[in-house]
């Protein structure tokens, strides 16, 4: 057979930051086979961090890039590279946590997660390292975030979602310690979100029916001149922000995150929280701006609702938790209700009010997680807010940093979560949604009060004996901790040139 | 009612009927089986749809590996043979709802739709043929197909360091 | 007379009924069998719109969903059979560890 075979023109330029966490990523899986153990670390780790150094190099050499290329299933505008970059930086901090030895013998990974928990074999490999394997995933997994941001087809966004889904759900299971609250953290999340994704594909094949293309600009325009029922359309869109909401855990789609967050080993659920989130807020922006700004007056009630749940469902019970990393958890999800409410104020200000709040979000709940890494016991992480009591008179350093995230989550002002939930909140003012506003500032009270409990309790109350110790930070966790204070400060006082990135780039290519 | 009609109406039973037997039945393995004749009544459509090579493919992956495999899972779980009565849990609120809104959506699209059916781009050996698809596969989706291999590659990872052997058992396990 | 629309009411139905499994059972192996109903049934929606618009699209897309399918079901039972190892039950039930 002799069709006239053309491929598509690929400017490789453009995808060079995809290009090169997907090789770093190839490249790891060839090192597990032929780099002898002891090395392995050194190596990944090192590898690792030079490849997303690479790539965000490679994002910020795109700066003012507008193309869809790659037979129009990348875009490459300002929205994907601002998330793309936010992403990186978040993805440098994570692998710093997940890189991390000093803090527990081995890592926080365990060599082979299959073996009986409490076995002989188990206790001979309790300190043994752990697997350098999680390097490659998390790489996968990044390389699939930044696909994800990008993708400018519904199938391409698919496929993005499931790539940086299956190494998720696999790292979940992969705790040294507490392993199977781990293992069960990952059955949930996998059931869950293989579910999720199957109710995104159907909305993928509604849209491919009503506008005879999955290409994000071909169903804006088919919103005007298909001659399909509009009814296929409606639920087309309900289907994948349905699925996209999962992701980004907003109410009443939650019910996986604390149980998930809880579960996954520390740094895993720090990349969650952070890189997840960027994930899927960049595709449901794309999503909603590109392919559906048609049908804003009917998305915005029902999505506002939703964000006006989340954030009173995550506030509310963040209040009654016990355990940080589930507070956490309910923290994350009223956050997902604070950057929906930027997503709501359709717009150039909307959307870069939501990208600023996912900047300053991302480099303050990395922090934490990075203190819970480190306040331990005999047992691994003690996570039990009582045993936190009296931290700060202990190691007053450590306990400052994280007091400083705690209050940058709970918005106090100098702090990056005070210009976020302004930026975010004066965005929805401006286009008239005052009643996102009024839940949303309801709902930073509510949640201001968790937080500050345990800086209260760190502070106030006098050591005990059932207060955990503060394990000094080796290199890697030390060098988080402070790119995520600083960062948390610096956009509290000198917010000015974010702000303006995001704003620049906050208009989608269409 | 031409034969087409005669093999979407039996088809589609046979679809149904399978996919309500593997949700409803007790014995875990047989809702394996079922599924296998669902998908089987599904590849059937697909070739009445003349999208050919999509239904070998499906026969070939779905009830050839996937179907295999969970049956290998089945028996891996130590599954009962026969009925388990565990496998419900109380779910009728769910079940009215979902049905509802199901057996909803279907008649919409049958009340909404009046489409006539265009008859497809043409290739040497009809129209869902293992070339004419290539072509299509290489001329728009490159990126997402090169995507694709790297999503089985960390598949397959992944699974194997979940699922490494208990080489602990050996004295070389604990070197390692 | 049937027409094409009544394949995609049959794809909807099919993927009900997998969604509705997936609510109403405990052992985390038929749940999976329900996930691959409704990726099935998208499927059969995908073939029938391709029919529909003439467009091959929909044809190669399916192909794609039976990847990544593939993909899921190694990365599933891989977890699936990992804490059943640990536990002795594949009932989703039982894993409660996490709830209180």
């Amino acid at each position: 057979m002799t069709t006239d075979f053309q491929l598509p023109a690929i400017d490789y330029q453009a995808i060079s930051p995809l290009l090169i966490l997907f090789g770093v990523a190839c490249l790891g899986v060839l090192v597990e086979a032929f780099v002898p153990r002891p090395a392995r670390r050194r190596v990944q780790l090192g590898m690792a961090l030079v490849g997303v150094l690479a790539a965000l190099g490679a994002v910020v050499l795109l700066a003012g890039t507008n193309v869809v290329t790659a037979g129009g299933s990348v875009t490459v505008d300002g929205p994907a590279l601002f998330m793309q970059g936010a992403l990186l930086a978040f993805g440098v901090v994570a692998l710093l946590l997940i890189g991390e030895r000093r803090v527990e013998p081995g890592g926080a990974f365990v060599a082979q997660p299959a073996i009986t928990v409490g076995s002989e074999a188990d206790q001979r490999q309790a300190s043994a390292p752990g697997a350098t394997e999680v390097f490659p995933l998390a790489m996968f997994s990044l390389g699939g975030m930044a696909l994800f941001i990008a993708a400018s087809d519904l199938l391409t966004m698919f496929i993005a979602l499931e790539l940086l889904s299956l190494p998720l759900y696999l790292m979940c299971a992969l705790a040294r310690r507490h392993r199977l609250i781990s293992q069960e953290a990952a059955v949930k999340y996998f059931l869950l979100g293989a579910y999720a994704s199957g109710f995104f594909l159907f909305g993928v094949v509604l849209a491919y029916g009503y506008a005879g293309s999955v290409d994000l600009a071909a169903i804006h325009a088919a919103v005007d001149t298909s001659q399909m029922n509009p009814a296929l359309l409606y639920a087309a869109l309900a289907l994948i922000v349905m699925g996209l909401l999962f992701k980004t855990a907003a109410a009443p789609f939650h019910v996986w995150a604390p149980d998930v967050y809880q579960g996954a080993p520390t740094p895993i659920t720090a990349f969650m929280a952070a890189c997840t989130k960027v994930a899927a807020f960049g595709a449901l922006l794309r999503v909603t701006y590109v392919a559906f700004e048609r049908l804003a007056w009917d998305w915005l009630p029902v999505i506002g609702v939703i964000a006006v749940l989340t954030m009173l469902v995550g506030a509310v019970l963040a209040v009654t938790q016990t355990d940080l990393k589930r507070l956490l958890a309910y923290s994350s999800i009223a956050n997902a209700g604070f950057v929906l409410v930027g997503v709501l104020a359709v717009g150039r200000t909307g959307a870069s009010s939501a990208m600023f709040y996912l900047v300053a979000y991302g480099f303050a709940v990395l922090g934490a997680f990075a203190v819970i890494s480190l306040v331990r016991d005999r047992e691994g992480e003690t996570t039990h807010l009582s045993r936190w009591a009296g931290l700060g008179r202990r190691s007053p350093l450590v306990a400052g940093v994280f007091t400083v995230v705690m209050l940058a989550l709970a918005g106090i002002p100098l702090t990056g979560g005070f210009t976020a939930k302004f930026a975010v909140f004066s965005a929805a003012l401006e286009v008239g949604e005052g009643w996102l506003v009024i839940a949303g500032v309801v709902s930073s009270v509510i949640i201001a009060f968790p937080y500050l409990r345990v800086v209260v309790m760190m502070w106030l109350s006098e050591p005990s004996e059932s207060t955990a110790t503060m394990v000094a930070p080796g290199l890697l966790t030390g060098t988080a901790l402070g790119i995520g204070a600083l960062a948390v400060v610096g956009l509290g006082v000198v917010p000015g040139p974010v702000l303006d990135l995001a704003h620049d780039a906050a208009l989608f290519l269409r | 009612m031409t034969v087409a009609d005669v093999l979407l109406l039996g088809l589609g039973a046979v679809a149904v009927g399978a996919g309500l037997c593997v949700v409803t039945t007790a014995h875990l393995v047989r809702a394996g089986l079922y599924l296998v004749v669902c998908l089987g009544a599904l590849a059937g459509m697909f070739l009445v749809l003349t999208a050919e090579l999509v239904a070998w493919v499906q026969v070939l992956i779905y009830v050839g590996a996937v179907v295999v495999l969970l049956l290998f899972a089945v028996m891996l779980t130590r599954a009962p043979i026969g009925a388990s009565g565990d496998l419900d849990r109380p779910g009728w609120p769910g079940l009215l709802v979902g049905a509802g809104a199901g057996l909803g959506l279907a008649a919409l699209f049958v009340d909404a739709y009046r489409w006539t059916s265009v008859s497809l781009p043409d290739g040497p050996d009809g129209p869902g043929s293992a070339g004419v698809l290539g072509g299509e596969l290489f001329r728009s989706w490159v990126l997402p197909f090169e995507v694709l291999s790297v999503l089985l590659l960390a598949a397959l990872v992944g699974a194997i360091i979940v699922s490494r052997p208990d080489v602990g058992a050996s004295d070389r396990g604990a070197e390692r | 007379m049937p027409g094409p629309e009544h394949y995609v009411a049959l794809s909807a139905l099919l993927f009900t009924i997998g969604a509705v499994g997936v609510l109403v059972r405990r052992n985390a192996i038929v749940l999976f069998m329900c996930i691959e109903l409704m990726l099935n049934a998208a499927n059969l929606a995908l073939v029938t719109f391709a029919r529909l618009h003439g467009d091959l699209n929909g044809q190669v897309m399916a192909f794609f969903v039976m990847v990544v399918a593939a993909a899921e079901v190694v990365v599933g039972l891989a977890i699936i059979m990992l804490i059943f190892r640990t536990r002795r039950s594949a009932s989703v039930d039982d894993s409660n560890l996490l709830k209180y």
